[in-house]
């Protein structure tokens, strides 16, 4: 990426204050129902780490690498007028599945199907028709954002059992189905995730269009000065933990991650996570689900 | 987050005497006309409180406080439109059950923040609101111990079960302490005690936190101009070390409880020895109002209460060589009288003879001396002002005059909010033409914490009082006699104590005269 093609994308200004905003909206108050994981589940307990930054950016450079994907994205999306905007959108709509009410995490995802109808075009790298209801282009978005989460958590965050693990993966196929993917495509274990993920590389690579907006979101402009410093941490996690084919394909390069940086990298995610933290309503959220999860864990 | 940092650090960085200096650096360019916030007053009666004040030594009867965990409780009702039961409830959901929790809450840095965070956290004009609003949440973020994991770090600290260890234990804490809780207790031998229990794994975390200076640093650098920084982070490191061992807390709170032993006004609840460790100290309970109570107070009362915090802060400094660096207002507890118990000796600074020696010579010159070129000379020589740097004497001294406007002429003034808030903007001012000659010396960065910090209080109770008069009596190098009635209760008191007249400082302050 070039400097100039810098200046077709907004900046990132607000990003904490925004992503934020969108979590808080995700969960409910006073809940009707416990949704469709609930308090027991290990999504709940996977979607309080503070790795999620760096999760959610390996996701996107994950997802990008489809080419299908990608160019839904860059042709319909308009994100590049409001990149803040579209991450929060995603944001909101991740914790509205994760903790809003069923039938609010289901109007959402009606919203997100009816949206998905609409986008549909010629990817101009490979001249293959896309559509954004497509199950297998659908199918790769959801995996990369499970296999991210699960990747991430295990080389940054507290450990997760591998019996955790496979029962984050089961979990998530109501996710995938909820945007209208057939239950019976959709991994249920890691292994399956991985044999998944295996049999899409061929199809896989990093168009202009990929290369161009991971660049953006890789160092995006605007940023608060704290926050930029931050996130070239964010960044180095997570490119450390992408598969090495997928950094080949984008040319990227990352020094081995040493016991000692990752320290280092968890201690700045906890300077990013008390930042979050302070934006209004956020310890609120967070406390709601703790108590829910902590009542769902207590003898009856 | 840098900004936070900064901000936080440059409320902790660098005293009146030294708040002076340092101030040299940040000052404003004019100063204003007059006193900012300081009103002359008349003296005010106070005959009858006083008489009041020495029926009730003594008669301070240590009792159970029925008072709740205020903190926990006031979080609860904002989660959910739910009351009574069900925000108990909701408040035991939240306690900390494992170590575990406790690290995923306070570990990678929001330990080491919420310390920093709490330096500067009862200062409100050096801080942006954004700022103060991130360390507040911060803090209201870390709930309390369960009663189980309250009861295993007893255990495993004295040896036994809480009940099995104390007459009786009460497992709801009644008060969060920054990295632990505090419980009430009947010792064995029937004393009540307030008995502080640190987080399990706390002191591991912060210190391996506080091993990246690097990432300190980034955060310092922001504000802070370089040459102070590692300074600052030095100290900061310090402090925070050592309030993560609470055997060293005792012993701070134990040297001022037997200096004080006997005052007046000033009560300092003992140390239990045989149950205080590293992680658990134990200490005569102590009950009072509150300093949100005082509000509530009549004008003469919060004057007394006042008095005592001035006497206390400064006898501590100049007799006694160690200031306890957090006024924090929930560190106080008000009988009436003037009475008022001091709480946590997490975070005392003890000083050399030549680290204070500056500082008493500083406040002589400016003050009683009238020698502005002695009182410069001072500054140098405690290295807050690099020796030779081309400002005028009088340039120095009009900077610094604000920092001494309660001492300099004796007659009664009434602090306020106004003469706080310019005491604090005047320090966080950076657009200082001297900032390249000055700096905070290491030693004294803690000191700047309380002077800000004194004048808050001072301001919020609209306190009045002859401020210099009381300096005088404790001046090492005037001595003056008594001139208030709680300084002709102390006299007693200090007959008993005569460090006060023949201790170290007294000697320095007589030997440089």
């Amino acid at each position: 990426m070039t400097i100039s093609d810098a200046g077709q994308y907004a900046t990132a200004a607000g990003l904490v204050e925004r992503t934020a905003a969108a979590y808080v909206s995700g969960v409910p108050e006073l809940p009707a129902d416990d949704g469709l994981f609930g308090p027991a589940s290990v999504t709940w307990k996977i979607s309080g780490d503070l790795t999620g930054p760096v999760a959610g950016l390996r996701s996107l450079i994950m997802q990008a690498l489809h080419p299908l994907a990608m160019a839904g994205v860059d042709q319909h999306s308009g994100w590049r007028e409001d990149p803040v905007g579209r991450l929060a959108a995603t944001s909101a709509y991740v914790t509205t599945v994760s903790f809003g009410e069923r039938a609010t995490a289901e109007r959402a995802a009606a919203r997100v199907r009816r949206v998905h109808t609409r986008v549909t075009g010629v990817d101009g790298v490979t001249g293959r028709r896309y559509e954004a209801s497509d199950p297998a282009l659908l199918l790769w978005v959801h995996a990369a954002l499970v296999e991210s989460t699960v990747t991430v958590r295990r080389l940054l965050g507290t450990p997760l059992t591998a019996q955790d693990a496979d029962r984050y993966v089961a979990e998530m196929v109501v996710a995938a189905e909820l945007v209208g993917v057939p239950a019976g495509m959709v991994p249920a274990s890691m292994a399956e995730l991985d044999a998944y993920i295996e049999s899409v590389r061929p199809e896989l690579r990093c168009t202009p269009a990929a290369g161009e907006s991971m660049a953006y979101l890789l160092d995006p402009p605007g940023l608060d000065e704290e926050i930029a410093d931050i996130w070239q941490d964010v960044r180095y996690g997570a490119i450390a933990s992408l598969p090495d084919w997928a950094r080949e394909m984008y040319g990227y390069t990352a020094e081995p991650l040493t016991p000692a940086r990752r320290e280092e990298i968890r201690q700045v995610l906890g300077v990013l996570d008390a930042v979050f933290l302070g934006e209004p309503g956020v310890l609120e959220a967070r406390q709601r689900i703790t108590a829910l999860m902590r009542a769902a864990a207590r003898p009856a | 987050m840098k900004r936070l940092l900064a901000a936080t650090a440059a409320a902790a960085a660098g005293a009146a005497c030294v708040a002076a200096v340092v101030v040299l650096r940040r000052a404003g360019r004019t100063r204003q006309a007059g006193r900012p916030g300081l009103r002359e007053t008349g003296l005010r009666e106070n005959r009858r409180l006083h008489r009041n004040l020495r029926l009730r030594r003594g008669l301070a009867t240590i009792q159970l406080a029925a008072r709740g965990g205020a903190r926990y409780a006031s979080s609860a009702p904002r989660l959910f439109a739910a009351a009574g039961e069900h925000r108990q409830q909701l408040r035991n959901d939240l306690a900390l059950q494992t170590a575990e929790d406790v690290a995923s809450t306070l570990g990678t840095m929001k330990g080491v923040l919420m310390k920093l965070g709490q330096m500067a956290s009862y200062i409100d004009n050096g801080l942006s609101p954004s700022v103060r609003r991130t360390l507040s949440r911060l803090q209201d973020s870390v709930p309390p111990m369960s009663p189980e994991l309250a009861a295993q770090v007893v255990e495993s600290e004295l040896g036994g079960p809480p009940e099995q260890v104390f007459a009786s234990w009460d497992p709801e804490p009644i008060a969060a302490a920054s990295i632990g809780q505090v419980h009430r207790a009947i010792t064995r031998d029937g004393r009540a005690v307030a008995v502080k229990v640190q987080y399990p794994g706390i002191a591991e975390t912060i210190a391996a936190d506080l091993g990246n200076v690097a990432l300190l640093r980034r955060m310092l650098k922001v504000t802070a101009p370089s040459q102070d920084v590692d300074a600052l982070l030095g100290e900061l490191r310090e402090r925070v070390l050592e309030e993560l061992d609470y055997r060293r807390e005792a012993d701070n709170q134990r040297l001022f409880a037997d200096y004080y032993d006997g005052h007046p006004t000033i009560v300092i609840p003992a140390v239990v020895d045989e149950l205080s460790t590293r992680r658990v100290v134990t200490s005569e309970l102590a009950d009072g109002a509150r300093f949100a109570d005082l509000a509530s107070w009549s004008q003469s009362e919060r004057d007394l209460a006042a008095e005592t915090i001035y006497r206390f802060v400064f006898r501590s400094l100049y007799e006694l060589h160690a200031f306890n660096g957090d006024p924090h207002p929930g560190n106080y507890l008000f009988h009436g009288g003037g009475r008022v118990t001091f709480l946590d000796f997490g975070l005392v600074r003890r000083f050399t003879e030549v680290e204070l020696e500056p500082l008493m010579q500083m406040a002589r010159y400016l003050c009683v001396e009238h020698d502005p070129e002695a009182f410069r000379r001072n500054l140098e020589k405690a290295g807050f002002l690099r020796a030779g740097a081309p400002l005028s004497t009088e340039q120095i001294v009009e900077h610094m005059a604000l920092f001494y406007d309660t001492v300099r002429e004796s007659r009664p003034l009434t602090m306020t909010g106004d003469y706080s808030s310019a005491v604090v903007r005047r320090f966080f001012d950076v657009r200082s033409p001297v900032t390249t000659y000055a700096q905070i010396p290491r030693s004294y960065v803690i000191l700047q914490r309380i002077n800000l910090g004194l004048f808050g209080l001072l301001g919020e109770l609209t306190a009045t009082a002859n401020w210099r008069a009381i300096a005088e009596e404790i001046w090492p190098f005037v001595l003056g006699p008594p001139t208030t009635p709680i300084g002709e209760a102390e006299v007693a008191w200090r007959t008993r104590h005569p460090v006060t007249l023949a201790g170290p400082a007294a000697a320095g302050a007589r030997a440089a005269g």
